[in-house]
């Protein structure tokens, strides 16, 4: 299954007639959008929610929703696969959140029983770090000069907290930074990101290319 | 704090799309959210900048387990799998399927301003009508044209209209088809292709707007309709019916 960046658009355009049939109770349909978009779901959840049968759970759960709203979905506003990422990552975000209320020893050893790296292994492992991750999804578009203009510890704050949902304190505590600088680090980021993307869809207008 | 300016409320969807805004300022941003179409944009408008990113992960296939487990919490019965029925056949959706139906989807905005033009010609209705848009199917202009149907409240009057009249061969019309959840779509009679139609009340069926009808469609068939009763031509537009 190709992921890269470009695809995007062109696979929303198969999701969202699977998800229309979906909608009207198309079990096979669902069962294909299912096919189509687990892998990447479940990579997107298990990145922020590291224990598997939680990361199973909640992707159960999405996609539960996902058959339930998919009558409703809205194809003029949103891909379907920007809308299921976002449904995705705030499950995911929010049982952080339900994890972080129940007593916890230590965010950065917290699956010491487990095979999964804890976060700061993660940047080691041999899994794509986030920061590799940003800079190969800079490589399908022309994020990369615009990144370029902050720093490596700018770029990787965005990075942890996007793709690993770390929040401000753990990327703070992460790189060894004061709390209020990542902040900024955060928001300068994303900032410089939208204006970046901003300048591209300007491009792309001034040189359009046809699209079926 | 003001939500109400837009930098600041921009800049608050961007950490909440980013994921780095948390605990209580999440769940505040995610209360404000239901009554703020601003804020509404703007996440919007950073799910859309941000997701794509998230190409760049390799996929990772979930345990089969999963799939099992969706299935016996949506349809409890006795599911056989229909990862396996993905190529079915059997089915009388089948063509439809292969249309682009949901393109329905995206014509609300015409929708809106169309549907009080064919509400008004429409037989006075006592429950309020159902406006449905048939979306080209096909390439080019027949792809962002569209029709326009509406169907009194109580079902029993059908009006159809393009957007713009259909350009057609000499040798061909338009047949209006009701595409029921299961089973062969029926028709529902010829349609003008660049006028109003009110179709023979005893065409349409009884279950119309009572969950019998699940999209119509409109197919390319020669004079008089086709003959098989089932669509031979292309099916030109389609959209399916929300009540």
């Amino acid at each position: 299954m190709k992921t890269d960046l470009q695809d995007w658009p062109e696979r929303s355009r198969e999701l969202s007639q699977l998800l229309a049939r979906a909608g009207l109770g198309d079990r096979a349909a669902f069962a294909r959008f299912y096919e189509m978009t687990s892998g990447h779901l479940y990579a997107v959840v298990l990145r922020i929610q590291r224990d598997r049968a939680s990361a199973e759970d909640l992707l159960q759960e999405v996609y539960v929703s996902v058959w339930k709203a998919a009558a409703s979905f809205d194809a003029a506003r949103s891909q379907p696969l920007t809308w299921l990422t976002s449904i995705a990552r705030n499950r995911a975000i929010d049982s952080l959140r339900r994890q972080q209320a129940q007593p916890q020893t230590d965010s950065l050893s917290r699956d010491d029983e487990d095979e999964r790296p804890d976060p700061a292994e993660a940047l080691a492992d041999e899994a794509p770090g986030p920061l590799a991750l940003l800079s190969r999804a800079s490589d399908a578009r022309e994020l990369s000069s615009c990144m370029e203009r902050l720093s490596a510890a700018q770029r990787q704050s965005v990075a942890l907290a996007f793709f690993d949902g770390l929040s401000h304190a753990e990327v703070a505590e992460q790189l060894r930074e004061p709390l209020g600088t990542v902040k900024s680090w955060v928001r300068r980021a994303l900032m410089s990101l939208k204006s970046c993307l901003e300048r591209g869809v300007l491009r792309d207008a001034d040189h359009p290319h046809s699209e079926a | 704090m003001d939500y109400g300016r837009p930098s600041l409320a921009d800049a608050l969807a961007a950490e909440y799309v980013a994921g780095s805004l948390r605990g209580p300022a999440r769940r505040r941003f995610e209360a404000l959210l239901p009554g703020h179409p601003a804020l509404q944009a703007a996440v919007r408008g950073w799910q859309a900048r941000l997701m794509p990113l998230t190409a760049a992960m390799p996929p990772e296939p979930p345990p089969p387990e999963v799939w099992r487990k969706i299935e016996e919490r949506l349809w409890p019965q006795p599911a056989a799998s229909s990862l396996a029925a993905t190529s079915g056949t059997a089915d009388g959706l089948v063509w439809w399927r292969r249309l682009g139906v949901w393109r329905g989807l995206s014509a609300f905005a015409t929708l809106a301003a169309v549907g009080f033009a064919v509400l008004l010609a429409s037989p006075a209705p006592v429950l309020p009508p159902v406006v449905i848009v048939l979306q080209g199917t096909g390439e080019g202009q027949a792809a962002t044209s569209s029709f326009v149907a509406s169907v009194s409240g109580d079902g029993r009057a059908l009006v159809t209209r393009p957007l713009v009249p259909v350009s057609l061969q000499d040798d061909r019309v338009l047949e209006l088809w009701s595409v029921p959840p299961v089973g062969n779509p029926r028709s529902l009679g010829l349609i003008s292709a660049s006028g109003l139609t009110v179709l023979p009340r005893d065409r349409l069926p009884a279950t119309l707007l009572r969950g019998g009808t699940a999209a119509l469609a409109v197919s390319v068939e020669p004079p008089g309709g086709s003959p098989t009763g089932v669509p031979t031509g292309p099916v030109v537009f389609a959209g399916k019916l929300v009540l």
